[in-house]
C-alpha cells in the first residue's frame, strides 16, 4: 500500500516519528548537509542529491563513549555507560547510504564478534529511504549495480511526486511507521506504484580485472603518481559511507573519565605507528595505496564486494580531486 | 586585466613553452602547475616531469589549488623544482621561506598575475552546468541558460578567498609569464567587510563559532592545505603530552581551530585554502582573518608573506607593543 | 538479540610485577576465578589502564597455568611506562584472547626449533612450556635465545635452568658481544643459528624478535633449506581494537589481530610486505 503526504505537511510527520525516540534527517548546516537528529524547525534539506556526510554516522557515530572509569588508591571501576535512546528513525538515506550500511554489516554484523554498539543502532533504527529523483554530476552508483531510486534493505522507501511525498513500506516496521502516522497520509496517488528508475552515469569505468588484477600490482609505478597530489587529510575517509576504521580513546582525569571510540582515518601517519616509532606505511604513498588497494581488492577479498557505492562523496569534497574514479582510471579501469 | 577564453588558451600555450625549455634542458626537474581534474570546473595538481606530462597543463579559471605547500617534500626528492605560483601562492612561498622550510635557490617560480578562481557553485546557481554554457569575456562572464543569455560580472562568481584578495599579482618570481593586472582589494581596507558584521559581545562570537565548528570532522584538510602549517609534528597530534583527544566534539573542535589560528597569527597569508578545503564549509577564512585584523590594530599594518625579512609581528618585541594586561 | 560491546573489559588485579631487565617487566594479571579465560599459545589479550589507555600483549604463561595470566612487557610508550609503575594490587582491565595463536595440530610428532630474540622470547616461551607440559606429544626441542646483553636476557630461571633439565631439550644462549662476566657464546643470533646449522628434517622452526633480527634469521633458514611452510613467526603491529574491526593492523586483507599475529613464513610471501 502506498500513502502519500504533501510537502507542506512534513513538520508533522517529524513531530510524529520523533515522538518514538531520535529522528535523523538530512541537515542543512551552513553549506553542508549531515545526517543529524532533528528538533522543531531544523533546515531539513530531502532534495539535494546527496548529504556531504554519509548516512553512516547514524550507526558509527563520530564519537561513541561505551564506559566510564573511576579510580581510587588501586581500585578500578569499569561501567559500560548506557546507550542512548532506542527506536530511532533515520529519514532521507539514500541508496549509497543503504549500501554503505549493507558493507559495515558485514564487519560491525556478521563478523565475530558482533559489535553490540553498532547492533544495537541498526537493529533498533527504522530507516526511510529516498529516492533520487536525478543523480548528481558526481554520481555513478550504477556502476555497481545500484538503482538510486530503490535502495536495498530499507523499512520505507519514499519517493518525490508532485507536491509530496510517496510512502511504500517494505517490511513490518515500515508498517508500522506507516500507521503511527495515521490521518496524516493520504492514499498514495494513482499511476504512482513505484518510483521512477534512475540511472546514473559511469565516468567510462568498467570494473573487470578488480580485485584480482590487482594482487600483481602492489609494485606498480603508477601508485607513486598517484599518491604525490594527496594532502594526507581525511577529509575522503569521514565522508565515505564504507570508510569504518576507528580509534579507542581514554578521555578523563587519573580518578575518572571515559573511554570511547571515534573514527580515525588510515590517511593519518599515526594509524599505524607503533610505539617504539616502527610504522610499517611510512609515508603517503603506502597510504594513499593502502586505501585504495582496500577499497578495490582487500575488502572484496574479505567479503566479496568492492567497497565503493558510486555516491561521489569524494569526487567533492577532496581539495585536490584526488578521488577513487581518478584511482581506477588510472589502474586502468576505464572502457576506451 | 582579467583573461578571457581565447587568451586563456594562448595563455597557456605561452605557460607551456616556458616551462618545458627548462624542464627538457635539465634547469628543473619537476614543473609544479594544474592540469584538468574530473569535472571542467576543477582543475588539479600536476607534478611534470616529462614533454608528455606539460600536455596536461592547463591554466584556466580553476587552478585554485595552492602548489607551494608540496614544494618542501618535493625538494627532497628533486634537485630543483620549477613552480606556476599565482598571488597567494607566492605569498605561500614566502610563508615557507621565512619559516625556513626550503631553499629559495632551488625553486624557480613562474609568476602567473591572478584574475580570480571561479567557484562552481556559484555558477551552478546561476543555472551553469555544462562548460557550453559559459564565456570568459574580460570582465564579465556571459552565461547561457534556458533563460537566455546573461552578461554578470566575473566577481559575482568569484571564490570568497579570490574576491578579497589584495594581491593577484605574484610578489616574487624568477619570470612573469604573463601581464600583471589589477588588484581587486586594496589591502588598507581588507577589513571592512569583518567590520560590517561585527559580533560585538564574547557571547555573540561563542554562539557563532560554536555554531560552525560544531560540524568540524577533525579531518585536518585545513591544516594539510595551509603553508602556515608545516610542523612535523603538529600539537594535535602530540601523545605525550597529549593536548587534544582525537573524537570531534566541539570542544576538540574549537580548541583545535583556536589553536591553530593562534599559531597562525601575523603568519597567516589569508589564501583561504582553509576554507575552499573544508569539506563541510566552515568558514575558516573569516576566522584567520579575524585575527589578522587584531594583529593589526595591536601592531600596526602587516601582510604576511609579501616581505620575507620583515619578521611577523608576533616574532617581533618593540617596547611600544600594546600590554598585555590592563595597567593599574 | 542485541550483541555485547566486545571492546569492554573485564577487571583484573595485578598480582606481582617482577623487573626481569631495566627495560622488561613480568605482570601477573588473575580474576577472581584464577585465569580470566582460556586461551592457546600465541594468543595475546588487551590490558586496559585508565586513563593512560589499552594495548595488546602477547600471553607469556602457558594456558597450562591457571591461577593467572602472565605478559612480558618492554617499556616502549605511554602505555608500557604506566605498567610498569604499578604495583601489587592494582586493579586493571583486560580483553582477550585475540589472535589465531600457534597451529597445535601442525607441530605434533615434530621437532622444534624455537628463536627469540630479546622480548620475543615472550610469546614463545607460552608454547615452549605448553609442549614440555605435554612432552611426548613433541619431538626434540631446541631453544636459541640471545639478546644484546645478559642484562637483556629475560626468565632466567627457565632459560639457564628449567629448560636445559627437561628432557630432549637443549638450550643455546648467545649475547651480541661480548660482555664482562659472560662466559657464554657471543654472536647475533641469526649468525649463531647458521653455526648451529641444525637440519629441516621433520623440523618447525619458531622465530619472534626485533624486525631485524627476524630478517636475517629467516634468510639463515632458508640457506638451511627450511621450507617456508616449516617457518612460523609472529607479528607486532599497532593494535586497538583486537577484533578485526578498527582497520588498522592489516597487512593486505589479512588482519594481524586476527588471522594472524601468528603467520608462517609461505602465507607472508603471499602478504603486501607491509609490517
Amino acid at each position: 500500500m502506498i500513502r502519500y503526504i504533501q510537502e507542506s505537511r512534513l513538520e508533522e510527520l517529524f513531530r510524529i516519528l520523533s515522538r518514538r525516540g531520535p529522528l535523523y534527517l538530512p541537515l542543512a548546516e551552513g553549506p553542508s548537509l549531515s545526517f543529524r537528529p532533528w528538533s522543531e524547525g531544523a533546515p531539513v534539506d530531502l532534495k539535494t542529491v546527496n548529504s556531504t556526510v554519509s548516512a553512516k554516522e547514524i550507526f558509527l557515530p563520530r564519537e561513541e563513549a561505551y564506559f566510564c572509569y573511576r579510580r581510587a588508591g588501586r581500585e578500578l571501576a569499569l561501567e559500560p555507560l548506557e546507550q542512548e535512546a532506542a527506536n530511532a528513525v533515520a529519514f532521507g538515506l539514500r541508496a549509497c547510504d543503504l549500501r554503505g550500511l549493507e558493507m559495515l554489516d558485514r564487519v560491525f554484523k556478521d563478523q565475530d564478534p558482533p559489535d553490540g554498539l553498532y547492533l544495537r543502532r541498526r537493529e533498533q533504527t527504522a530507516i526511510v529511504a529516498l529516492a533520487c529523483a536525478e543523480p548528481a554530476p558526481y554520481c555513478f552508483c550504477s556502476l555497481f549495480g545500484i538503482d538510486p531510486a530503490r535502495a536495498g534493505g530499507a523499512d520505507l522507501q519514499a519517493w518525490w511526486h508532485g507536491e509530496g511525498l510517496c510512502l511504500k513500506a517494505l517490511t513490518a516496521a515500515g508498517e508500522e511507521l506507516l500507521s503511527s502516522a495515521g490521518e496524516l497520509l493520504h492514499e498514495g496517488p494513482a499511476g504512482a506504484e513505484e518510483p521512477p528508475r534512475v540511472e546514473t552515469g559511469n565516468f567510462g569505468l568498467k570494473l573487470e580485472g578488480l580485485p584480482a588484477g590487482l594482487r600483481e600490482r602492489f609494485d606498480d609505478p603508477v601508485w607513486e603518481e598517484l599518491y604525490r597530489s594527496c594532502l594526507g587529510c581525511g577529509a575522503c575517509t569521514y565522508i565515505c559511507p564504507t570508510c569504518y576504521c576507528f580509534d579507542l580513546e581514554d578521555f578523563g582525569h587519573q580518578e575518572k573519565g571515559e573511554r570511547y571510540r571515534c573514527w580515525d582515518s588510515c590517511m593519518f601517519r599515526e594509524f599505524t605507528l607503533m610505539a617504539g616509532g616502527h610504522n610499517p606505511r611510512p609515508t603517503r604513498k603506502e597510504r594513499v595505496r593502502n586505501r585504495f588497494l582496500h577499497k578495490l581488492q582487500y575488502y572484496p577479498e574479505r567479503y566479496g564486494e568492492i567497497a565503493c557505492t558510486g555516491c561521489g562523496r569524494c569526487l567533492r569534497s577532496c581539495p585536490v580531486d584526488l578521488n577513487i574514479v581518478q584511482v581506477i582510471r588510472a589502474l586502468g579501469g576505464e572502457s576506451r | 586585466m582579467a583573461q578571457d577564453n581565447l587568451n586563456r588558451d594562448q595563455a597557456t600555450a605561452r605557460i607551456r613553452a616556458a616551462v618545458t625549455q627548462d624542464l627538457l634542458s635539465g634547469r628543473i626537474s619537476l614543473l609544479l602547475g594544474w592540469q584538468k581534474g574530473l569535472f571542467w570546473w576543477r582543475s588539479r595538481p600536476l607534478f611534470a616531469r616529462s614533454q608528455q606530462d606539460l600536455e596536461r597543463l592547463v591554466w584556466d579559471s580553476f587552478c585554485a589549488v595552492n602548489l607551494s605547500r608540496y614544494l618542501p617534500e618535493e625538494l627532497s626528492i628533486e634537485e630543483r623544482v620549477g613552480i606556476l605560483v599565482k598571488g597567494c601562492d607566492a605569498r605561500a612561498f614566502h610563508r615557507l621561506l621565512q619559516d625556513r622550510m626550503l631553499d629559495r635557490e632551488r625553486v624557480l617560480l613562474y609568476g602567473l598575475p591572478c584574475p580570480g578562481m571561479l567557484d562552481y557553485r556559484l555558477l551552478a546557481e546561476a543555472g551553469v552546468k555544462e562548460a557550453e554554457q559559459m564565456l570568459e569575456e574580460g570582465e564579465e562572464l556571459v552565461i547561457q541558460t534556458g533563460g537566455g543569455e546573461e552578461r554578470r560580472p566575473r566577481t559575482d562568481f568569484l571564490l570568497e578567498k579570490c574576491r578579497l584578495c589584495s594581491h593577484p599579482d605574484p610578489v616574487v618570481y624568477d619570470q612573469l609569464l604573463l601581464p600583471p593586472g589589477e588588484p581587486r582589494m586594496d589591502p588598507a581596507s581588507r577589513f571592512q567587510d569583518l567590520e560590517a558584521r561585527e559580533r560585538p559581545t564574547p557571547a555573540e562570537r561563542y554562539a557563532y563559532w560554536s555554531g560552525e565548528l560544531q560540524r568540524c570532522l577533525s579531518c585536518y584538510a585545513c591544516r594539510q592545505v595551509c603553508p602556515a602549517c608545516s610542523c612535523r609534528e603538529c600539537f594535535a597530534e602530540q601523545q605525550e603530552p597529549r593536548w587534544l583527544g582525537k573524537g570531534a566534539g566541539l570542544n576538540e573542535n574549537m580548541l583545535f581551530h583556536i589553536i591553530r589560528v593562534y599559531h597562525g597569527a601575523g603568519r597567516c597569508i589569508e589564501c583561504g585554502e582553509c576554507q575552499r578545503a573544508c569539506p563541510v564549509g566552515i568558514p575558516l577564512l573569516e576566522l584567520s582573518r579575524r585575527l589578522a585584523k587584531d594583529i593589526e590594530e595591536l601592531y600596526g599594518p602587516y601582510e604576511a608573506g609579501m616581505d620575507p625579512e620583515a619578521p611577523p609581528p608576533l616574532l617581533t618585541y618593540r617596547p611600544e607593543d600594546p600590554a598585555a594586561f590592563p595597567e593599574k | 538479540m542485541t550483541a555485547v560491546n566486545p571492546l569492554l573489559p573485564q577487571k583484573v588485579t595485578l598480582q606481582e610485577i617482577v623487573a626481569e631487565t631495566p627495560e622488561i617487566k613480568t605482570l601477573r594479571l588473575a580474576s577472581e576465578k584464577g585465569i580470566p579465560f582460556d586461551f592457546i599459545p600465541g594468543q595475546c589479550a588487551m590490558i586496559s589502564l585508565p586513563p593512560v589507555g589499552e594495548a595488546l600483549f602477547s600471553i607469556t604463561s602457558s594456558p597450562g597455568c591457571r591461577e593467572y595470566l602472565e605478559f612480558s612487557i618492554k617499556k616502549v610508550g605511554a602505555v608500557t611506562r604506566a605498567l610498569h609503575e604499578l604495583e601489587p594490587g592494582q586493579q586493571l582491565g583486560l580483553r582477550g584472547p585475540y589472535g589465531n595463536g600457534f597451529p597445535l595440530e601442525a607441530l605434533r610428532g615434530k621437532d622444534l626449533l624455537f628463536i627469540g630474540g630479546g622480548i620475543g622470547l615472550a610469546p614463545l616461551r607460552s608454547l615452549i612450556n605448553y609442549c614440555l607440559e605435554r612432552r611426548g606429544d613433541f619431538g626434540g626441542i631446541d631453544i636459541l635465545y640471545g639478546a644484546r646483553t645478559p642484562e637483556d636476557l629475560i626468565r632466567r630461571e627457565e632459560i639457564m635452568e628449567r629448560w636445559p633439565a627437561a628432557p630432549d631439550t637443549r638450550v643455546y644462549l648467545t649475547v651480541d658481544a661480548p660482555y664482562p662476566g659472560w662466559e657464554g657464546h657471543v654472536a647475533f643470533v641469526p649468525a649463531y643459528l647458521s653455526e648451529l646449522a641444525f637440519s629441516p628434517e621433520n623440523r618447525i622452526a619458531i622465530t619472534c624478535g626485533p624486525p631485524a633480527m627476524i630478517k636475517f634469521v629467516l634468510k639463515a633458514l632458508e640457506e638451511l633449506n627450511f621450507a617456508p611452510e616449516q617457518v612460523i613467526t609472529t607479528l607486532e603491529m599497532r593494535m586497538k581494537c583486537g577484533v578485526g574491526k578498527c582497520g588498522r593492523c592489516n597487512i593486505g586483507s589479512l588482519y594481524v589481530c586476527r588471522d594472524g599475529p601468528v603467520f608462517t613464513l609461505a602465507q607472508l610471501r603471499q602478504l603486501p610486505p607491509e609490517y
